[in-house]
């Protein structure tokens, strides 16, 4: 096993190490750190607009690119949330709780260097967890048949819907069908009949998943920030921050260690639950800590605790790192970036899951390895920026919003180069929204319509394997165990929600 | 009507249309005899579908930010603004293959920053300007990307 990794690991960092990836890490930090900062735009977003980026490149270079914007991304949220109280997405919520306050309170920069320093801590931990288990997972999984993924995937799209949150699991499951109903668009790949194209020659090939996740992240976020517009709020003008407020005490540093320790161990094995992704560990990470703090110390979470900063940003890093493993060893992503993620591993011809272990080491160790390098160029390069960052906040939406715009919709079209997928876009677009208003969530639909295809043809496989018959769901050890750990997602909020009545009532 | 209601049975109604619709999937004979035909993925979406928004239709809502309604959601925002923006994306994707990509891309900015309410003339101009010069360098100088000219340049005799 040791042989394995170590092997692997050189492989991971020749691969790394070569100036191309070494600068794409770089501009991976820089371009997530930037996109991430913008009020509204989270990493998902900033994953969608940098794919086109990767087109040209290999695929080992590309993922390593999207990686370091993914966890650019997650940090550049945390700059906003603290600075502006305006968390880009939901990971970086629990952020804003004690940053902001401790920003108000005179320490914008206190603040931000101590995100930095838990988010590198988090993400260098979790990054070496990661060195470990998932090895060990993807050599488990070599063994799986066509009928064990098509049980992973059901269980990959069940748990981002029981992870939805109260009331939200419904929705969610809703969402996913919708995903796999677009993915049913186009020509059938096996038996060559065309399904639902109308007619429509640019439909043959269906919906171009670069375009839908732009339309439903990039293009609705923008739009979102037209439409809760606040003109008091047209652009922010952060106080503008010197290097020597970024100081943290070495008293500081021992306070916070602890619950940098405990938040990364708990981010990164949240991370690894498919579907539960960093905004779960940020949130449990912060409950871990205010619930483990002295009565005295609780009281001032909310109002600025430096735990209370240290926990959450730990625990988003961590879980990041962690949503990793799904992805690179069964090819289930762990949250909607790194579904997004999996839709750029299909496009680059890579066949995610566990033969990509054995047949692209490359990009296994290559992802990994470049995490630490990424973990290390965003404290050295985002904490003597991060002055300069803040000011960036200061470009007003009236530009910001059409760049936006126009980045998503060229994104699409120099690829395919072809105008009616813009308006398809603008279709989308327009839908994604509709569906946001009625408060329905757009990563489970991500989710479908990436695994959509891969899931229709491991069922047909499996069906012809046994003859037409669905006793692989109950035969194969592993698919049925698979299969009951679905079902004990799917209820387990029905199964919390009978305990919480039952205790209310005693 | 709480605004999740609304979305369910919107979905509802597209799910009741793409099963309808999966009908008019063409089969082959031979393919007609399989048990798991091009058709039978669509069929079961479409039932699972209904079922689950048939569900959340019925079912009392349970998340509080659903429970309010799509006129309490949408109260105060800028829809004149945001369906501007949509109209002048459309207009993009339709202009794009008569002005070339320069052009349009120009109009494209230059309109967003309008419609947004921008009215300072040359920062619209230096912001429309750089960016699209930095794009068209990038594709058609390093990455050799054929960016071709509008139309409308071959039409006039321009090109």
């Amino acid at each position: 096993m040791w042989e394995g990794m170590i092997s692997g690991m050189m492989t991971g960092i020749t691969t790394t190490l070569i100036p191309i990836n070494i600068a794409m890490v770089l501009f991976g930090c820089f371009a997530g750190s930037f996109i991430g900062m913008m009020p509204g735009l989270g990493p998902i977003t900033a994953v969608a607009l940098m794919i086109p980026v990767t087109y040209g490149l290999d695929p080992t270079t590309g993922m390593v690119l999207l990686s370091g914007v993914y966890y650019g991304a997650i940090f550049g949220g945390s700059t906003s949330s603290i600075l502006i109280n305006a968390p880009g997405e939901a990971a970086t919520v629990a952020t804003a709780l004690d940053g902001y306050p401790l920003a108000r309170q005179g320490y914008p920069g206190k603040a931000l260097a101590i995100a930095a320093y838990s988010s590198f801590s988090g993400g260098t931990i979790a990054v070496i967890l990661m060195m470990f288990f998932a090895p060990m997972l993807a050599k488990v999984a070599t063994s799986f048949q066509s009928a064990d993924y098509f049980a992973l995937m059901i269980l990959g799209l069940t748990s981002v819907s029981a992870f939805a949150g109260r009331g939200g699991v419904l929705k969610a499951l809703l969402m996913v069908i919708l995903g796999l109903m677009l993915a049913t668009v186009g020509t059938d790949q096996t038996s060559g009949i065309q399904r639902f194209t109308f007619g429509s020659l640019e439909l043959l090939d269906g919906i171009e998943f670069l375009l839908l996740a732009m339309a439903t992240f990039a293009l609705t976020e923008a739009l979102s920030i037209v439409l809760k517009r606040d003109p008091a709020s047209d652009s922010f003008k952060p106080k503008m921050i010197g290097f020597k407020s970024l100081k943290v005490t070495k008293k500081e540093f021992k306070f916070i260690t602890p619950s940098i320790l405990r938040s990364s161990l708990l981010g990164f094995f949240v991370g690894v639950l498919p579907g539960a992704g960093a905004t779960l560990g940020s949130f449990m990470s912060y409950g871990m800590e205010r619930n483990l703090a002295s009565k005295k110390e609780q009281e001032k979470f909310g109002k600025g605790s430096l735990r209370g900063l240290a926990a959450p940003e730990t625990g988003n890093n961590a879980a990041s790192t962690g949503s990793f493993v799904p992805l690179l060893t069964l090819g289930i992503p762990g949250s909607g970036t790194t579904a997004v993620m999996l839709g750029a591993l299909i496009a680059y011809g890579i066949e995610p899951g566990p033969r990509m272990f054995i047949e692209r080491p490359d990009v296994f160790w290559g992802v990994i390895m470049s995490m630490y390098m990424g973990n290390v160029f965003l404290l050295i390069l985002n904490l003597p920026l991060i002055p300069y960052f803040a000011r960036l906040l200061a470009i007003p939406r009236n530009i910001m919003v059409p760049v936006i715009l126009f980045f998503s919709l060229m994104g699409v079209y120099l690829i395919t180069f072809n105008d009616f997928d813009i308006q398809m876009m603008v279709y989308f677009c327009v839908a994604a929204m509709a569906l946001r208003l009625m408060n329905f969530p757009m990563a489970p639909l991500l989710l479908g319509f990436i695994l959509g295809g891969l899931m229709e043809d491991n069922l047909r496989r499996s069906l012809m394997i046994y003859d037409d018959s669905i006793s692989f769901m109950w035969e194969r050890p592993i698919t049925l165990t698979i299969n009951l750990i679905t079902v004990f997602i799917l209820t387990l909020p029905l199964t919390r929600s009978f305990l919480s009545s039952l205790r209310k009532k005693s | 009507m709480a605004r999740e209601k609304v979305g369910a049975l919107v979905i509802l109604l597209f799910s009741a249309a793409y099963g309808l619709l999966a009908r008019n999937i063409p089969l082959s004979f031979l393919s007609q005899q399989e048990v798991f035909t091009a058709r039978t993925m669509p069929y079961g979406l479409a039932v699972i579908g209904i079922v689950l928004a048939f569900f959340i239709l019925v079912l009392p809502t349970v998340d509080p930010e659903g429970k309010k309604s799509l006129s309490e959601t949408t109260k105060g925002m800028d829809w004149s603004t945001a369906i501007q923006l949509v109209i002048l994306m459309l207009i993009f994707g339709l202009i794009m293959k008569w002005l070339g990509f320069i052009l349009s891309s120009i109009l494209f900015l230059l309109g967003g920053f309008w419609v947004l309410g921008e009215r300072r003339i040359k920062l619209m101009l230096f912001s429309a300007l750089l960016l699209v010069a930095v794009l068209w360098f990038i594709m058609a100088f390093l990455l050799g990307v054929y960016l071709a000219p509008g139309e409308i340049f071959y039409l006039l005799g321009v090109l």
